[in-house]
This record gives C-alpha cells, sequence and structure tokens, in this order.
C-alpha cells in the first residue's frame, strides 16, 4: 500500500457566485489511507469545496485530480472512485432502501449481486434491515442519513466523503458510523470529511485543514495545528478558535 | 404586519424567477400569448357575431334566438370556468395551507392564525386563478365585444369575476380545512386527489351532457318553443355562474341596476364565504396543520404487479439505463397525484372519441362527404396533437423537476446528466407515441378515410407531433425545473408549463402551415389541376421543409435542457 500516494488534488481552486468569492485559489493534497479533516466556521467554503471535490458544482478556475484522473476531462473515472454521503440526505423518497441502492449500484455500473449483499450487510449494521420494504420517505432524517451513507460504499469507492456525518446520528449511530470510518482506513481507503463537531474531527483525523473565509488558514496533524495555535496539549476547540480568531483580527489589522 | 406582508417572500421569489430568465423569451412569451389571445378573440368574436345574428332563421327570429344561443354559450363557458378554478384550487389548497416550506417558521412566529390563513388563502387563490383567467379572459372579452358591451361593462366586469373567482377558492379552502381537521396529510392528500377526480371527470361528463351542438340544430327539438323554452333554462339554477352569467348579460346590455341586483347573491355569497372561512380558518388552521405533521405514510402502496410488469423489460438494457428508468417508473407509480391525472386524461380522450363519434357525417352531401371527411383527418392531427400536449405537460413535463433535491446523486455519479433526459425521453416517448397512434387509428376508423395516402399522413404527422411534444416536454422542462416543487401538477401549472403549452401549440401550427398546400393540391386536384411538376416541386419544398422544422423542434429544446442539466448546481 503506498501511503504516498495522492487521491485527491485541488489546484488554485477558486469558486465565484457573482461578486463573492466562496473559494479563493485553494490548493490541497491529501495521500491514500488518510482520514482527513476540513474544518471552518460557517459559511467558510467547506460545504463548496465538497461539492467541488464531488463533481456536483463546477469551480471558477482550478482543476481537481482523484487518483491521477481529471475531475472534469475524465468524470467518469475520477467519480467512479469516490462514495458521498451529503450533509442533507435528500433521497427519492418514493423507494425503498433496497430499491434505492439498486438505482445506486446502477448509476455506478456495480454488479447487482453485489449491491444486494453490501446493502444487506450495511443495513444490518445500522439496524434498518427490518425495515427495507418501507419507503425512504417514512424515515426520520438520521435514518435516511444512514441509508446515505450505505448507498455511497455498494461500489467500494477508494475515496469516501462525507459533508457533516454527525448531523442527525444519535449516539449508537455515530460510534457505528466512527467505527466504520476507521474500519475504511484501515483498508487503506481514503476518507475526506467536513464536521463541526470538532471532538468528532480529533478522535478520527489524522490530518485536518481548517478553512475561513475561502482559504486554508491552517493544514497538517493534530500536533502541528497545537503548535500552530502555540496551544500544546491544549484540545481541537482550543486550537480552532484561537486560529481562527487569530486570522480574524489579522484580517482588521 | 398583515396579511399581504406575509406573502413577502413567496413574491420575492417570483420576482427573482422572472428577473433570472432572458428579457428576450419573455417579450417573445408576451408576444406569443397576445397573439394566442388575439386569435382566440377574433375568431371567437366572429363566431359569435355570426351566432348572435342567426341569418339562416331570418331576420325576424334569428337575432331572438341568436341572442339566446350566444346566452347559452357564455353561460357554459362561465360554469366551466368555475369548476376548473374550483380543481385548480382544490389543489392549491393543500399546498399552501399543509406543504407550504415557509409554514413552520410562520406557524413557530407569534403571527396570529388567521393572518397566516389570510396569507395561504392569497396565495392560493392567485394559483389557482391566474392561468385559468389567462385563458378565459380573451373568450370573455369576445363575448363583451359581441354583446356591443359599453366601456363601462369593461370597467365593471372585473369586480365581477374577481368574487366569482373568489367563491371556487372559498369552496377548496374549506375542503382543506375541513378535511385537515379529520385526517393527517398524507391519507388528506389520497382524499383530495380522489375528490379531485370525481370533481373533475364529473365536470367533462356534464358538460358532455349538455351537448351543446343540439344548441345550434333546431332539427333536435319538437318545435321552436321547445327549442326557446330550452335555451332559455339555467344550466344549474341558483348557482354562482348562473348568476354572473345574468349579472353579465345585463352589464354588457348596459342594463346597470338590473346587472347589480343579478350580482349581488354572488357577492353576499363570497363575502359570507370568506368571513365564515376567516371564522373557521381562527378555529381550526392551527390544529389542522399540526396534524398535517404528524402522520406519514411508511407503506409501499398497490399495484406493484403494475410496475413489476412494466419494469420486468427493462432488465435486458444496459445497467444504467435500467436503474433510472426503473427508479422513473417506481416513482411515478407511487405517486398517487399522478394517478388522478391519468383519470382526468382518460375522461378526456374518452370525450373527444364521443365527440367524433357522433359527427353528423351521415348527413353529408355526397358529392363533397370525401372531402369533408379526409380535410376533417387532416384537422384532426392537431387536435390530437393538443390532447398528447396535455398529457405531455402533466407527466413528462415535470419528470425532471421530479428528480427533486435528490439529483445530488447523479450529478456525484459518473453517468452524465445528460443521460438522464435521453432515458427519460425514450420512456415516456413509448407511450405518448403509442396513444397517439391509436387516437388516430381509432379516430380514422370513425372518419373512413377514403384515401391511403392521407391514411398514412395521418400516422406520420401524429408520430411527428408526438416526437416533438416529447422531446419539447424533456427539454423545456428542464430549462425551466423547479427542483423545490412539492407536486407534479404545480410544476405543470407553472410559468414553464404555460411556455410549454404554447410552444407545442407553435409547432402544430407550423406542421399544418407547411402542409396546409399539399393538402390543398391534393384535395383539389380533380378541380384545379396545375402541371404535374409544379405540384411535384412544391409539395417536396414542403415535406422537406417540414422535416428540417421538425428535427429543429426536436433539437433545440432538447440540446438547450442538456445544456442546462450539464451546468445546474444543486442547492
Amino acid at each position: 500500500m503506498n501511503q504516498n500516494e495522492k487521491v485527491i488534488e485541488f489546484s488554485a481552486i477558486k469558486k465565484q457566485y457573482g461578486n463573492f468569492h466562496a473559494v479563493k485559489g485553494i490548493d490541497l493534497t491529501v495521500h491514500k489511507g488518510e482520514l482527513f479533516g476540513f474544518l471552518g466556521p460557517n459559511g467558510a467554503g467547506k460545504t463548496t469545496m465538497i461539492r467541488i471535490l464531488t463533481g456536483i458544482i463546477k469551480p471558477t478556475s482550478g482543476n481537481v485530480l482523484i487518483k491521477g484522473y481529471d475531475l472534469y476531462k475524465d468524470p467518469d473515472n475520477a467519480k467512479s472512485r469516490i462514495g458521498f454521503v451529503p450533509d442533507r440526505p435528500y433521497l427519492y423518497e418514493k423507494l425503498t432502501p433496497l430499491e434505492y441502492f439498486d438505482f445506486m449500484g446502477g448509476l455506478y455500473n456495480v454488479n447487482k449481486n453485489q449491491v444486494e449483499s453490501k446493502g444487506e450487510e450495511m443495513l444490518k449494521l445500522f439496524d434498518l434491515w427490518d425495515r427495507r420494504n418501507e419507503l425512504i420517505e417514512s424515515f426520520s432524517h438520521g435514518m435516511k442519513q444512514k441509508v446515505a451513507m450505505s448507498a455511497a460504499i455498494l461500489h467500494d469507492p477508494d475515496i469516501f466523503v462525507v459533508d457533516e456525518p454527525t448531523v442527525g446520528l444519535d449516539p449508537k449511530s455515530l460510534k457505528l458510523a466512527k467505527d466504520f470510518f476507521r474500519n475504511l482506513i484501515s483498508q487503506g481507503k481514503t476518507v475526506f470529511l467536513t464536521t463541526h463537531t470538532l471532538s468528532v474531527a480529533q478522535d478520527l483525523c489524522n490530518r485536518i485543514g481548517i478553512i475561513r473565509n475561502g482559504e486554508i488558514v491552517a493544514l497538517g496533524s493534530m500536533s502541528e495545528l497545537q503548535k500552530k495555535a502555540s496551544l500544546p496539549g491544549n484540545d481541537l476547540e482550543s486550537v480552532f478558535l484561537k486560529i481562527t480568531e487569530e486570522e480574524e483580527q489579522e484580517k482588521i489589522i | 404586519m398583515n396579511s399581504f406582508q406575509l406573502l413577502t417572500p413567496a413574491f420575492k421569489k417570483i420576482k427573482r424567477v422572472f428577473s433570472l430568465r432572458s428579457r428576450f423569451v419573455l417579450w417573445l412569451l408576451v408576444g406569443g400569448s397576445l397573439l394566442v389571445s388575439g386569435v382566440i378573440y377574433y375568431g371567437l368574436y366572429r363566431f359569435l357575431d355570426y351566432v348572435g345574428r342567426a341569418p339562416m332563421l331570418g331576420e325576424t327570429i334569428g337575432p331572438l334566438i341568436g341572442g339566446l344561443l350566444v346566452s347559452k354559450l357564455l353561460e357554459m363557458l362561465l360554469l366551466t370556468l368555475f369548476f376548473m378554478v374550483l380543481f385548480s384550487s382544490i389543489i392549491s389548497a393543500l399546498s399552501a395551507f399543509f406543504l407550504n416550506e415557509e409554514l413552520p417558521v410562520l406557524m413557530a412566529s407569534p403571527q396570529p392564525i388567521g393572518r397566516i390563513f389570510r396569507s395561504r388563502f392569497i396565495m392560493m387563490t392567485l394559483e389557482s386563478s391566474w392561468m385559468v383567467i389567462a385563458f378565459f379572459l380573451p373568450a370573455l372579452l369576445a363575448f363583451a365585444t359581441a354583446l356591443k358591451a359599453e366601456p363601462m361593462a369593461y370597467l365593471i366586469y372585473p369586480v365581477y369575476l374577481g368574487f366569482f373567482m373568489l367563491l371556487p377558492n372559498i369552496c377548496g379552502g374549506f375542503f382543506a380545512l375541513l378535511l385537515g381537521t379529520f385526517f393527517p396529510i398524507r391519507q388528506m392528500r389520497k382524499i383530495f386527489q380522489f375528490l379531485s377526480i370525481i370533481v373533475l371527470t364529473s365536470l367533462i361528463f356534464f358538460l358532455r351532457s349538455l351537448e351543446a351542438e343540439k344548441l345550434l340544430n333546431p332539427s333536435y327539438f319538437k318545435d321552436v318553443s321547445q327549442y326557446i323554452l330550452s335555451l332559455q333554462l339555467p344550466l344549474l339554477q341558483f348557482s354562482p355562474s348562473s348568476w354572473l352569467h345574468q349579472a353579465t348579460m345585463q352589464l354588457f346590455r348596459s342594463d346597470y341596476y338590473a346587472s347589480l341586483k343579478e350580482f349581488l347573491p354572488l357577492a353576499a355569497l363570497s363575502i359570507g364565504g370568506l368571513a365564515i372561512l376567516n371564522f373557521f380558518s381562527t378555529r381550526f388552521y392551527r390544529s389542522s396543520w399540526q396534524k398535517s405533521m404528524e402522520a406519514v405514510e411508511n407503506q409501499v402502496l398497490g399495484l406493484e404487479w403494475v410496475r413489476k410488469v412494466i419494469i420486468f423489460p427493462l432488465r435486458f438494457f444496459d445497467n444504467s439505463f435500467r436503474v433510472i428508468a426503473t427508479k422513473e417508473i417506481t416513482t411515478f407509480l407511487r405517486n398517487p397525484a399522478i394517478f388522478s391525472q391519468i383519470f382526468m386524461m382518460s375522461a378526456i380522450v374518452f370525450v373527444y372519441g364521443y365527440n367524433l363519434s357522433i359527427l353528423p357525417l351521415k348527413d353529408l352531401p355526397t358529392l363533397y362527404s370525401g372531402e369533408i371527411n379526409d380535410s376533417l383527418v387532416f384537422l384532426n392531427g392537431p387536435f390530437i396533437g393538443f390532447i398528447l400536449a396535455s398529457i405531455g405537460m402533466r407527466f413528462v413535463y415535470p419528470s425532471i423537476s421530479m428528480e427533486g433535491r435528490a439529483f445530488w446523486a447523479v450529478k456525484s455519479s459518473p453517468v452524465r446528466p445528460g443521460k438522464i433526459l435521453f432515458i427519460k425521453l425514450s420512456i415516456y416517448l413509448i407511450p405518448m407515441f403509442i396513444l397517439g397512434l391509436i387516437l388516430c387509428a381509432v379516430t380514422n376508423s370513425i372518419f373512413k378515410v377514403s384515401s391511403d395516402i392521407l391514411f398514412w399522413m395521418s400516422f406520420i404527422n401524429v408520430g411527428l407531433i408526438s416526437i416533438v411534444i416529447t422531446s419539447l416536454a424533456i427539454g423545456v422542462g428542464t430549462v425551466y425545473a423547479d427542483f423545490d416543487a412539492d407536486s407534479p401538477l404545480k410544476i405543470a401549472g407553472s410559468y414553464g408549463g404555460f411556455i410549454y403549452m404554447i410552444l407545442s401549440g407553435l409547432y402544430i401550427i407550423n406542421l399544418l402551415a407547411l402542409e396546409a398546400y399539399p393538402m390543398y393540391r391534393f384535395f383539389f386536384h380533380r378541380f384545379i389541376p396545375i402541371s404535374r411538376f409544379s405540384a411535384g416541386f412544391l409539395v417536396t419544398l414542403c415535406s422537406l421543409l417540414l422535416l428540417f422544422c421538425t428535427i429543429a423542434w426536436i433539437y433545440i429544446p432538447f440540446r438547450k435542457g442538456l445544456e442546462v442539466i450539464d451546468n445546474y448546481e444543486p442547492e
């Protein structure tokens, strides 16, 4: 397993909505086997970056490589390597979870048997197997999140992209999700997640990037961030607040 | 803060939608609508003017019976208008009172419940009435002109119409409130849809049972006195449409006092209805809204075997085609709103077939019967086109919008969003094409078409129309997609749906115009012969032009849809 292999490469990514610059020229590389946490205050540009990474939106300029495949020139190869769970799990409500898996599996050209066995395994893991024949419209937010998470793994992606995985999950499901991410990493997969729950990021991530006003203001392991914030031994919450506040003050000055 | 201010977000949304549209398209739309309205207005005016004089009945009795005929037609029109707004309001009420996304915030706010209700009622009334009014206005103006109304009548009439429009909306509001008090929203939705099927199907059969064609042919009646009596009797006594009908007739004849007298019951009923509705809303709206939030349906609906039969052949297709088509068919069949529409469309198709079957083709003079039957076959194609366009607007046009917020799944997958459009086009084209051909075959058998060329030509026409109309529905449905809309009926009744219908109409006009010359040559070749070469040249030129235009009508909107979907960025 080549741990130095670059699986995600953002080059000079900019995203502009009218006069508003949501992302201001970000360069970022994520390596194979990393559990990368992308943190930042509200409106910092996290979700925009994730949506660019998954090909949902196009950047105004810049490029994204997924395992060496250009996301815009070779989207089929690039996208088939990503499994994505959005922050708001809008799913096709008139389908049952198993029908939804069949749909998602088909989009990624996965064998039907693989979809069925993997789907069953995931629904059992998330305690949803008994509700497999009910329409998704009757599910709670957390249950939909679990269905979305299960669907994202069906095609066995190399990179798992998760936007706010903790939203809507109960403590038991949250623990399940965390174990699930760790398990992916142990299999040599890469996880790219954003979260506001700093304890989750501190607990899970090998490397963290902090974004503010569309720019990365800090990047590194937990100890590197503590060093940058001159707060050795402190938790991620203190480090995060220190870094983002310092940046704000620097801007004011 | 008043009820209108609570509507500010909705008005701003509409303004935003318009500001995002190209000025050129907007002006084109306005111009196209005015043109269509002008044609309806002028055509109907000429017709009413002729019927009003009824010259075939002589100078004395003609205007008498003609006047009664015009009055009866106006009554039918107003009755139809009432039921159409009633149907529309039933759908809008559910959406405005219970499903609107602003409601949770409004309900949690300290705003009085009556004010919230009134704001939703205004929203519902505007939503349900604007398009119906837009379609009926040229017709009403034609009546006013034909009856030689004075300028004052034009100023007063909007007030009459406003009160008249209020009544079906009050009924819709009552229904929503009443059912919301007793049933949770999912069940209520089914009941509403069931009711709407009954209301609309009954309306279609009721209007058909009026047999308007008999009124234009006195030979159906035993004697003139029975005929005149049948013209004078109101269709529905003591109904809002009969009150407005009487008030309108008096107003257009410049008898303002008599008109006001006829209008008073209508105004009193509207004001009383509003007051009672307001009273009930303050008592029951909050609790019924709370109830609507409780129950959620959790069962797969019936008719699963139909779905399984339809999706069975898909297993032989490519994986992505299979899953996208299966998803489309599954979500389509599990949407109860669609079923009500299928019933309604079936009723329209049935009534259309019935209308053709009672045409007095046997009574035509033998010398011309062949030509008349054949020209009816020619004109029948566009009528089938309009039926297909209405079906397309309800089922095909909303299909992209119905992807809803779940569309991120496709955008983030390796499947190109454009492929979705191709798959949708293939799925919907098959039933549209088959339905068009069935309608064509049935109506051809009614007309007993005498020429083989015309027989096959009618199938080609309907085939072309069904392809263009399906492609337009997908293309325009993508360009004007509303991924936040909660119901296909609402999507069909939107700005884009209006454009789709106009464009479908324009294609049909385009087709008719290009085929008019070949048809003319064909019908009259035995009377006005021209050289074989010039006829052949002109017919070939028209056919090539038709082919070129048809390809453009298929390609351009679909291409535009592809561009939009490729650049679409889900929220």
